[in-house]
């Protein structure tokens, strides 16, 4: 009767929430009060897939979605993000009969990586993607061990792990579990790969495990490469799922030697994305040509990569996250590879647009010693934070007069229309975008 | 002058841009003509403390921690032995706790610590990731940053900052902070805290000259750096105080 009264309660309060344009963690958070175990009550799908980690989750998500779907599956998942217990239960229970069977034939989660284990007490997923761990949002989430820490009781044991190979700390969550029930994604030695690593800081230097000296033979990108302990010998498992060359250039890769794959986007982090939705998919019975061609033909939806015009200037604005240097850094390797003569706009104005904090060490993290480079003609540094960015920027190697600061994001886009015809690469956060965006034409 | 830092075990305890406390320090010295040595110590060295004038040590994970304490311990004679000469110690985030004579670990693990200090320090399974304004015994400016602890330190009766407008102290909210009797100085503040803050650095740059005899020589108000530090600050403060207010 509980059951039935907060499935009803919850749909409800979720049709009166789409019409005032409300978030979707209220209704969950009344049924969950009315029947605090409903998730282990109502009757989930065959295939409950959760995807977590420090970056990735969306675009991961919404490949697996699309794939899944174009093999005829009905996909239910959290588009909205929202991705807490709460917003969960809304999710499950907004599409539950009254008597608490759930439609559909995938339940696809994106889950937040501190609170996974309060979303999965009352249910398991039947595969759990863990995409990477590394330093993002210090100001909520203190440090990837403690993240570590926070997901692994979310690990059932009946639960498949579907696990990056490459990154050292993910590969310690197979520690314990079922071998067969570990599956391995990871990308060769290939044209991405370097020997010596790069960037600022190395959190792949000590092994996660006895904090040993590691030794890497490849890597790929900060920590995610090919290692081993010289101590423990807690080492890169042989991946099951395996991108086996890359082309940046041309913008394709090989899966397992055989299937080719063209990127929307061409970007490290975008390999990662399509081989773990591909090892899930493939997990869950969809054939290689399926997901060849819905992966080959897929489209970014999330908008990290947006297209406009200022004055004569093409631009890119390229979506970072404050507070993620790796997710910074990424996309300065994808400027600095690009060789076209250029200018590039740093904006570090609101940290979060969900909370507040004055917290920049996180600048001091990411390796903007990348744009030193002679097609980079000028950097804009601007926002609230601009003299943080230029003391910042005054221990790299850039000349002075190369940098150009404005505390107005609005001077800054007004400056850059009224001058030249170079390409711009914009890098900052959600937070910032817009900011810059409402001063330019967007293109579709 | 010349002077050598020694960073210890630099790789892990690295939490957020640690490493840039001492890029600013150097900065600093070398634009007063000096000549800065920076020494680097982990797991597979021995540390040499002969000669050193600041010994430094940034903030890492709770487990980095403790294998960073457990082999610092086969050198904790050394080290205070430094100490008790010229060396001046900085130890920032939860470097600051191995200070003392114990750690406890959230399962109830007891680490003994070097026993610079007597203070405890217990590990809680609660994190309180936050801003802090911290008003300083040594310096007049306020101190600004971030603190990323999850533990209680008890029985420092000689803190570096005497209360926090913000933030958690040592064993309180809004209670005094950090460590500071003679050559050492210890704040759980994470991160650039010597970016952040001017004053401070200032701080540091005028003990190792103290601790030559000397003192600091007035510094250049008009290098961009020190400049763009400057203002970084006073937004810092602005902000964090406005915050405060709310």
């Amino acid at each position: 009767m509980r059951l039935m009264l907060a499935i009803i309660v919850c749909k409800i309060l979720r049709f009166i929430g789409k019409l005032v344009g409300k978030g979707s963690s209220l209704p969950g958070q009344y049924a969950l009060k009315i029947c605090p175990d409903i998730l282990g009550q109502v009757q989930l799908p065959k295939h409950i897939i959760a995807v977590t980690g420090s970056n990735g989750k969306t675009s991961t998500v919404e490949m697996i979605a699309a794939v899944l779907r174009a093999d005829g599956r009905e996909v239910v998942y959290n588009a909205e993000g929202s991705n807490q217990i709460e917003g969960v239960t809304t999710l499950i229970l907004t599409h539950c009969t009254l008597s608490g069977k759930m439609r559909g034939d995938v339940l696809l989660l994106e889950s937040d990586e501190r609170y996974a284990r309060h979303s999965f007490r009352y249910f398991h997923p039947t595969h759990f993607v863990i995409t990477n761990l590394y330093r993002d949002q210090l100001t909520r989430n203190g440090h990837s061990e403690w993240v570590y820490d926070a997901i692994l009781p979310a690990i059932h044991p009946d639960t498949t792990l579907v696990l990056n190979a490459d990154d050292p700390l993910v590969a310690c969550f197979a520690h314990g579990h079922a071998p067969e029930k570990v599956k391995w994604f990871g990308l060769e030695e290939c044209s991405v790969s370097s020997k010596e690593h790069h960037g600022v800081y190395n959190d792949g230097a000590r092994c996660p495990v006895c904090k040993g000296k590691m030794e890497y033979s490849c890597y790929h990108y900060a920590h995610i490469g090919h290692y081993r302990c010289t101590r423990c010998g807690h080492q890169r498992p042989a991946p099951d799922f395996a991108v086996t060359d890359v082309d940046l250039g041309n913008g394709t890769i090989i899966i397992d030697r055989r299937v080719t794959i063209n990127l929307a986007f061409r970007s490290i982090y975008n390999v990662y994305n399509i081989l773990a939705a591909w090892s899930v998919c493939s997990l869950c019975g969809v054939g290689e040509r399926v997901m060849g061609d819905v992966i080959s033909s897929y489209i970014l939806k999330n908008g990290r990569m947006v297209r406009f015009t200022l004055g004569g200037h093409q631009g890119t604005l390229l979506t970072s996250k404050h507070e993620n240097s790796v997710a910074y850094d990424t996309n300065l390797r994808y400027i600095r590879e690009n060789e076209k003569p250029c200018t590039v706009v740093v904006i570090v104005d609101a940290i979060s647009r969900k909370y507040f904090t004055g917290e920049t060490s996180w600048l001091w993290d990411i390796d903007f010693e990348q744009l030193s480079a002679p097609h980079v003609q000028r950097v804009f540094l601007c926002g609230k934070y601009v003299n943080d960015l230029a003391l910042r920027f005054d221990f790299t190697g850039i000349p002075a007069e190369k940098l150009v600061c404005h505390e107005s994001i609005r001077e800054a886009a007004e400056q850059l229309r009224a001058e030249g015809e170079e390409d711009i690469y914009v890098v900052t956060c959600f937070s910032d975008r817009d900011k810059f965006l409402s001063q330019t034409q967007r293109q579709q | 002058m010349n002077w050598t830092i020694l960073h210890l075990y630099p790789e892990l305890m690295s939490l957020y841009g640690e490493y840039a406390n001492l890029s600013v320090l150097r900065r600093l010295l070398e634009e007063l003509g000096d000549t800065v040595t920076v020494k680097t110590a982990t797991f597979e060295d021995t540390p040499d403390f002969a000669g050193v004038d600041l010994i430094y040590m940034g903030a890492g994970t709770e487990r980095s921690q403790k294998a960073v304490l457990t082999d610092l311990e086969r050198y904790a004679k050394e080290l205070k032995q430094a100490v008790a000469g010229r060396a001046l110690l900085l130890f920032t985030g939860n470097a600051m706790e191995t200070l003392g004579a114990s750690v406890t670990d959230a399962a109830g693990k007891v680490w003994p610590g070097l026993h610079l200090a007597d203070f405890t320090t217990v590990e809680t399974d609660r994190r309180t990731p936050q801003d802090v304004i911290a008003a300083s015994t040594l310096w007049e400016a306020p101190t600004v940053g971030f603190m990323n602890k999850c533990s209680v330190t008890s029985g420092i009766e000689t803190p570096l900052f005497s209360a926090l407008s913000m933030g958690f102290g040592n064993e309180a909210e809004g209670g005094s902070e950090g460590y500071a009797a003679g050559n050492v100085l210890a704040t759980h503040i994470t991160g650039p805290v010597l970016v952040k803050n001017p004053a401070f650095l200032q701080y540091v740059a005028a003990r190792l000259y103290e601790s030559r005899g000397a003192e600091l020589p007035v510094l250049s108000e008009d290098a961009p750096w020190r400049v763009h530090a400057r203002r970084a600050y006073e937004v810092t403060c602005a902000e964090l105080s406005d915050r405060l207010g709310k």
